[in-house]
């Protein structure tokens, strides 16, 4: 639904998507250089992201490691049609972050880290993006259509790296509530980036409970 | 898992706030059913949005860290080539080499003989180079030696690229009987010669490094003039030149630029050798 060009706001392969491919199919044969290349592109986002979420330089220089590591041990597990490279790696980057903080957290659910095979790379989905060029002040005014309390769900979730059940604890309200935040909160965001033109009727039925 | 189980976590696995349990859960259940589940797609669109950060929330990260990586990826590929090659690298042959004199043709088509017999598998001895540099990246403390590994880094990047050109030839360098300096070059498709060294001394005053390229029993013919600081470490790369597989090139240290002829040691030299399969 987002691949037709059509409309201003369509999903419009940008030129950086083909160099980073280019990049990326060196980087998966190997050549050192090339992920220097990549890293050159996208430590600022990188970084930032890991450093957000784990408000803590030096964790968020291993969590940027790690990622870089592991994009550069997995670079052939990339699948073009599920979205652009940069999302990719820096969804990566992301998760390793929630992983991070996760681990720091007493009550966390997570394997000790001795458990978890170092090579073993777990790789977000990516998702087709509702489009690759939208700019930070488009994607503020989207946030601002949010509710608050939605608002507040995602951000818990997405840079907090809470889990649903964290966030109705922190939050006092009911786990079910939570999850409506949730995914009310990203139909709004969708619907306001213009990504819902000729929305399938899956979503109708979920009514908050 | 049930369809209706994964949808209810559908909102939540896009943003990553599940446990990794229910996520490995959900994961396993969208790879195994049959079933269409567009929400997951439908919700997830937006995430990438969310990674746009403001600018006031960029921040640039540490220099250092890009050695980190990069030494990490090296060691690491140097791991990749020790798995992929069933016979580990023959050591570099102990060889004195020195300049052609007359009547040492003889001598010098043992050597290649010997070349031929202990050829190495280049990339093996490239990612080994790398493996050391990684390793020691890790450890390195003082900025300089950062600096130092920066620079060798840098200039190994670029021998494994001009490596990795058509008809390109590989040549380690070692240090010289009571000499200091050692490196990796590769001869480049268009004949230059692209040398990372380390481990030389400092040159003083009008001091030179000559770097130098011989063929059979030819004289040997200059290929320029380098200087090195207290680091030690340096990345060069000279004129275009003819280097076939089997000549010598090497590194000499000179009281003055431009000499013609060596006048000074050789620090460092080796033998140019093809990459195996090729026809060079």
């Amino acid at each position: 639904m987002n691949e037709s060009p059509s409309g201003p706001r369509g999903r419009s392969v940008s030129s950086g998507d083909d160099a980073d491919r280019a990049v990326l199919a060196l980087v998966t044969a190997g050549q050192l250089d090339a992920l220097q290349e990549l890293y050159d592109r996208y430590r600022v986002m990188a970084y930032s992201i890991a450093f957000r979420i784990t408000t803590d330089a030096s964790l968020a220089e291993d969590v940027v490691q790690d990622a870089f590591l592991g994009v550069w041990r997995n670079a052939s597990r990339y699948v073009e049609a599920r979205g652009s490279v940069k999302t990719w790696v820096l969804s990566i980057v992301h998760h390793r972050a929630v992983d991070a903080v996760r681990r720091r957290r007493p009550t966390a659910e997570l394997p000790e880290r001795e458990d978890i095979p170092p090579a073993a790379l777990t790789l977000p989905d990516v998702w087709q993006e509702v489009s690759s060029n939208l700019d930070r002040a488009e994607i503020a005014t989207a946030l601002a259509t949010l509710s608050d309390v939605q608002r507040e769900a995602i951000e818990l979730a997405y840079w907090g790296g809470l889990t649903q059940q964290e966030i109705a604890e922190r939050t006092g309200a009911p786990l079910g509530t939570v999850k409506s935040r949730v995914r009310l909160g990203l139909l709004a965001l969708r619907r306001a980036l213009g990504g819902d033109e000729g929305r399938a009727e899956s979503l109708a039925g979920d009514a908050p409970s | 898992m049930t369809c209706d189980q994964a949808r209810d976590l559908a909102a939540g696995y896009v943003l990553g706030a599940l446990e990794r349990s229910e996520e490995a859960a959900v994961r396993a259940h969208l790879a195994t059913c049959d079933q269409p589940h567009p929400e997951f797609g439908e919700l997830g669109s937006v995430v990438p949005a969310l990674l746009e950060l403001d600018e006031s929330e960029l921040v640039e990260p540490p220099t250092a860290l890009r050695d980190r990586i990069m030494a990490a990826a090296a060691a690491d590929l140097a791991a990749r080539g020790e798995q992929m090659s069933a016979a580990p690298a023959a050591p570099a042959a102990e060889r004195a080499i020195t300049f052609p004199d007359a009547g040492d043709r003889a001598r010098r088509a043992e050597r290649r003989e010997a070349t031929r017999a202990s050829r190495f598998d280049w990339a093996l001895r490239i990612a080994a180079v790398l493996a050391i540099v990684g390793i020691g990246a890790w450890g390195l403390n003082l900025q300089g030696q950062l600096d130092r590994a920066r620079t060798f880094d840098q200039a190994v990047v670029a021998v494994v690229h001009a490596a990795g050109q058509p008809g390109a030839k590989t040549v380690i360098l070692s240090p010289q009987k009571g000499q200091h300096g050692a490196g990796i070059a590769a001869v480049a498709a268009d004949g230059s010669v692209v040398l990372a060294m380390q481990d030389l001394q400092a040159t003083t005053g009008t001091q030179v490094y000559t770097a130098w390229v011989i063929v059979g029993s030819n004289a040997p013919v200059s290929l320029g003039d380098f200087d090195v600081d207290a680091g030690g470490t340096r990345g060069f790369t000279t004129k275009p030149t003819t280097a076939p597989a089997g000549a010598t090139i090497a590194v000499t240290l000179e009281q003055n630029p431009g000499n013609t002829a060596p006048q000074g040691p050789i620090v460092s030299a080796g033998v140019a050798a093809a990459p195996p399969g090729s026809s060079g």
